[in-house]
């Protein structure tokens, strides 16, 4: 039993630490270890985890894509060679890298063929809750979301809900900061507008 | 619409940023933020979505990070696998190339110099069967003699090289 369990194996993984180092450095190969060690990962993934997939949540407005983006986007980082070390660079610089790495694949997700284009994919998911479950942000903010382009929900998101500088939302879109300035600013005047309208009409109702 | 942001949004935002809003404000901001478009907006917007982001966030499953550990880990043994291997795929193609090109050669060589050394079998033909003088004249169409080593060569590399690549995969 156990020989077959063996035989059915792969030899890489029958050789434990095959690839701890000493293999792939003779054969000239730069093995990308992890950013950080187990216990750091951990506790940077307890405190990061949760604001990535509000982020990827409410941009895509699909919750099962944001956590399987959530969990791609932190292999990814671990995998990383170039991530920012924990240490060295900083949680908040690893913490950029990450939601960088979500919004990127977000983006491949949206350039899919089958995927709805950017400008199409309307903020649902949060409607689609029931009432008792929401609350009087969501109530407001949920509707106001769905007019949004998801462009602007990420870059409103990352600029009020994270607190994300121009210059930091750049890096994470890939965005020139100049224009990003511009389309934040049009994005808040607009869902400013909607969210007044929209309390307005809550006050006519009540 | 006016793309100059108020002079005073800096302020404000850095209260809001650390939660002292509209507390540590002095009334006069207060004013400015009440009377001010800029401000007014980016207060509205900013409360709204801190609140949707707590909520949101609390609303989160996040899967237990033991699982995103091993999958990372498991990830960067393939690309190793995947580099490592990949030379050793290459030399296997190599070798795949090389013997069917000898094979060809081999072949053709012996088209040319009228496989001599296959008279020998003629011996072991039984008597009034078949003949391979008859088979290797020219107008019995001998170049079967060649295109069936040849094809038989090509299954059986073939076959070689699908064993190699699903035993590879």
């Amino acid at each position: 039993m156990a020989s077959s369990v063996l035989t059915n194996m792969s030899w890489e993984f029958a050789l434990p630490g095959a690839f701890a180092g000493s293999a792939a450095d003779a054969a000239g190969e730069r093995v990308s270890e992890s950013p950080m060690d187990d216990e750091a990962f951990a506790a940077f993934y307890s405190r990061s985890a949760r604001p990535l997939w509000a982020y990827l949540a409410r941009v895509s407005s699909d919750p099962a894509l944001a956590e399987d983006l959530m969990q791609e986007s932190y292999v990814r980082f671990l995998c990383a060679a170039g991530a920012p070390s924990l240490i060295a660079n900083g949680e908040a610089a690893a913490r950029l890298y990450l939601f960088r790495i979500g919004t990127n694949l977000l983006r491949d997700h949206w350039r899919r063929p089958r995927a709805a284009s950017i400008e199409e994919i309307p903020e649902e998911f949060f409607a689609a809750q029931s009432r008792t479950e929401q609350t009087d942000s969501q109530i407001v903010l949920g509707p106001a979301l769905r007019r949004m382009k998801p462009r602007e929900r990420q870059l409103l998101w990352l600029a009020h809900a994270e607190g994300y500088s121009h210059r930091e939302i750049a890096q994470v879109t890939g965005l020139a900061a100049a224009s990003i300035r511009l389309l934040l600013f049009r994005a808040r005047h607009k869902i400013a507008a909607l969210l007044r309208n929209q309390g307005a009409r809550m006050g006519r109702e009540s | 619409m006016r793309l100059t942001p108020c002079p005073r949004e800096n302020e404000v935002r850095e209260l809001l940023g650390r939660g002292q809003w509209p507390v540590a404000a002095d009334a006069e901001l207060r004013a400015h933020a009440a009377s001010c478009r800029a401000c007014g907006d980016f207060l509205l917007v900013s409360e709204a979505f801190q609140k949707a982001r707590a909520v949101t966030a609390a609303a989160a499953k996040v899967p237990p990070p033991g699982i995103l550990l091993w999958r990372a880990q498991l990830r960067r043994r393939s690309a190793v696998v995947e580099r490592l291997t990949r030379p050793l795929f290459g030399a296997e193609i190599f070798a795949l190339v090389t013997a069917l090109v000898a094979a060809l050669g081999f072949g053709a060589f012996e088209a040319r110099h009228g496989m001599a050394w296959l008279t020998w079998l003629e011996k072991l033909a039984p008597a009034g069967g078949w003949s391979w003088s008859a088979l290797l004249s020219p107008d019995q169409g001998w170049t079967w003699m060649i295109l069936l080593p040849a094809f038989a060569a090509l299954v059986a590399f073939g076959g070689l090289a699908v064993y190699l690549r699903s035993e590879r995969q």
